[in-house]
């Protein structure tokens, strides 16, 4: 063992990275840049899930509880009528509506109060706070009432999901579009750059094939590998994961298509600022863990500081994986303006980057 | 336009940053003949044969391919362009690779020929990762004639190849200028240029001379090539 030469190969390796300024800048930029988020996600000023209150409680506990409530940290509680409860759950304005009943503040005096608490129950993240706001109210409230310790048992009904669901079901319809997503992206930046690096792209630009003709032959072809790993991954997610579902399979299929097409051409565009393979990978950390973070995956949209939220709404990824979780959670079909929206957004970003893919292509070459 | 001329070059500039790797180049290239395009490494060959075939604009001057100001998308059809580096799929065979350059060109009816014109008809199989560096040039090559251009732009095509192969080379060249083609090759190997019909001679992004391989030696005042473009060359510095 030579120590001299363990020392070249040291310094050979460190000047190396000193010419390639990006790769540098990326391993001491991205750590900070996606922990900033994490922590930005987690403990800036959170929004909170709106959750409305319906007392219908003849004695005095019910409003009391709806007072303390409103001035929870950890919920926005608003005044609704129990007939509207389910309406505004389903147009998403409340994430959960709590009704406190007539015999509400009897309940209490009798050592057992069951309110029920209905929650929208498509994205699990937003349930425990209005779990947590109601049972910090009740605990301290109920007993000061009934003048006695009073056992607290919520009745919970999930408009979708339910205590059949566990995690995966959950986080499994998002990640089933996630996975396409991520792997198609990965692929298809990395054979394009091939194209350019082999030097069979500049063979390409120099024949009568138009740039639309390539991006489009690569979309075509990335995306029939992309149709099959769909297929593969959700009959593997429905039949050996037996996630649950509720909605039709092609709406799910089709929507995983649209999200491997978007992939693809992410994945064009984006090449033409790399270099190098090496290069392309670099753009996994800085393109794919912010979606991950901000598509609502993890934690609910609806819940993130304000500007994290106009973040996650220009990203394709917050729309694809609200439409899978439309679909597999709350069973949408193509009638629901939703799912509409959220299809129409994915495929808009589509087309845009194939025209951006197209119109770059040529800069780089040249 | 002269329609005797295949490529005619006028005046042309091209920089990068502050290199100008063309500095006013004017040079035509005939209807059917070889044309070697001679100079140093760095002289400016590639990137004249890149705006040839409109892959870089010229940032003065004027390109005129087979009649047409480039860039011209309908004049690539016929041109052919076999770059330095022999650019292929490695993980498709020979025949995947031709049949896939003559499928872009609406040429498919070409390839059996130009797999035959390079001796790879039986080798057609391999896959072009397995292949020696000749036989992949050789694919190369095969891809940049598949759809039978009128000009073939081929850039310094027998560096890394052997004696031999370097032979084999020529004789196709000759035999596609006999049936018409015109080709325009570069080189930096001067044994080279007393194949061609006519020479342009680059030296720093400008045309030194221009000729017969006589021609250039009369003007260099050499019987030798290469003294006569060190004597031309020297010339123009001083």
């Amino acid at each position: 063992m030579s120590g001299r030469r363990v020392r070249a190969i040291t310094r050979r390796l460190l000047q190396g990275f000193r010419r390639d300024r990006r790769t540098v800048a990326l391993l001491f930029v991205a750590p900070i840049v996606i922990l900033g988020l994490l922590g930005y996600l987690m403990r800036g000023s959170s929004n909170v899930p709106n959750v409305g209150i319906a007392s219908q409680d003849s004695g005095p506990l019910g409003a009391l509880v709806a007072s303390s409530l409103k001035s929870s940290s950890h919920i926005h509680a608003v005044d609704i009528n129990a007939s509207d409860g389910d309406a505004k759950l389903k147009d998403g304005s409340i994430v959960a509506y709590i009704l406190f009943p007539a015999d509400f503040t009897r309940q209490a005096q009798s050592g057992s109060v069951a309110p029920d608490v209905h929650l929208e129950g498509s994205q699990p993240g937003e349930d425990s706070p209005v779990l947590q706001a109601l049972q910090e109210s009740m605990i301290s409230l109920a007993s000061q009432v009934a003048g006695r310790s009073v056992n607290f048992q919520p009745r919970v009904h999930h408009l979708y999901g339910g205590r059949n669901y566990d995690t995966l079901d959950y986080f499994g319809a998002a990640f089933v579009g996630l996975v396409v997503f991520f792997l198609v992206f990965v692929i298809t930046i990395v054979s394009f750059l091939n194209e350019r690096s082999q030097g069979t792209l500049e063979r390409l630009m120099a024949s009568p094939l138009r740039r639309g003709e390539i991006v489009l032959g690569y979309m075509l072809g990335f995306t029939v590998l992309a149709l099959i790993q769909s297929a593969e991954v959700l009959v593997f997610a429905l039949a050996v994961l037996k996630i649950h579902n509720q909605g039709n399979v092609l709406l799910i299929f089709g929507m995983e298509a649209l999200m491997a097409i978007a992939a693809v051409n992410l994945g064009i565009f984006l090449s033409m600022f790399a270099r190098s393979e090496f290069q392309a990978v670099q753009f996994i950390p800085l393109v794919v863990v912010p979606q991950v973070l901000l598509s609502g995956i993890i934690f609910p949209v609806s819940i993130e500081p304000t500007a994290l939220q106009w973040l996650s709404d220009i990203l394709p990824l917050t729309y694809a994986v609200n439409g899978m979780r439309d679909i597999m959670v709350k069973g949408a079909d193509l009638t629901s303006s939703g799912l509409q929206l959220d299809a129409a957004v994915v495929a808009g970003f589509c087309i845009l980057l194939i025209v951006a893919g197209t119109a770059t292509l040529r800069r780089r070459l040249a | 336009m002269n329609d005797a001329y295949a490529v005619d070059v006028e005046e042309v500039f091209k920089s990068f940053g502050s290199f100008k790797a063309l500095n006013g180049v004017t040079l035509r290239v005939r209807k059917g003949e070889i044309y070697g395009l001679l100079g140093p490494n760095g002289a400016g060959k590639t990137t004249l044969i890149r705006l040839i075939c409109g892959l870089v604009e010229a940032h003065g001057g004027t390109v005129t391919v087979l009649g047409r100001r480039m860039p011209d998308i309908a004049v690539l059809r016929h041109i052919g362009y076999m770059t330095q580096q022999a650019a292929l799929y490695p993980a498709l065979s020979v025949e995947e690779n031709v049949r896939f350059f003559a499928a872009i060109n609406g040429a498919e009816d070409g390839v059996r020929e130009a797999l035959g014109l390079v001796q790879l008809w039986e080798r057609r199989g391999s896959v072009v990762s397995t292949l020696s560096g000749g036989m992949r040039q050789r694919c190369s090559l095969a891809c940049a004639l598949v759809h039978r251009p009128e000009l073939l732009l081929l850039d310094e095509p027998t560096v890394g190849i052997d004696p031999q192969l370097r032979v084999q080379f020529w004789d196709y060249f000759r035999r596609m200028a006999a049936d018409g083609t015109t080709l325009v090759v570069s080189s930096h190997v001067m044994d080279e240029a007393d194949r061609c019909q006519r020479l342009g001679l680059i030296q720093y992004g400008r045309l030194l001379a221009e000729g017969s391989p006589a021609d250039i030696r009369a003007q260099g005042g050499s019987q030798n090539l290469e003294e006569a473009f060190l004597a031309l060359a020297g010339r123009r510095e001083s």
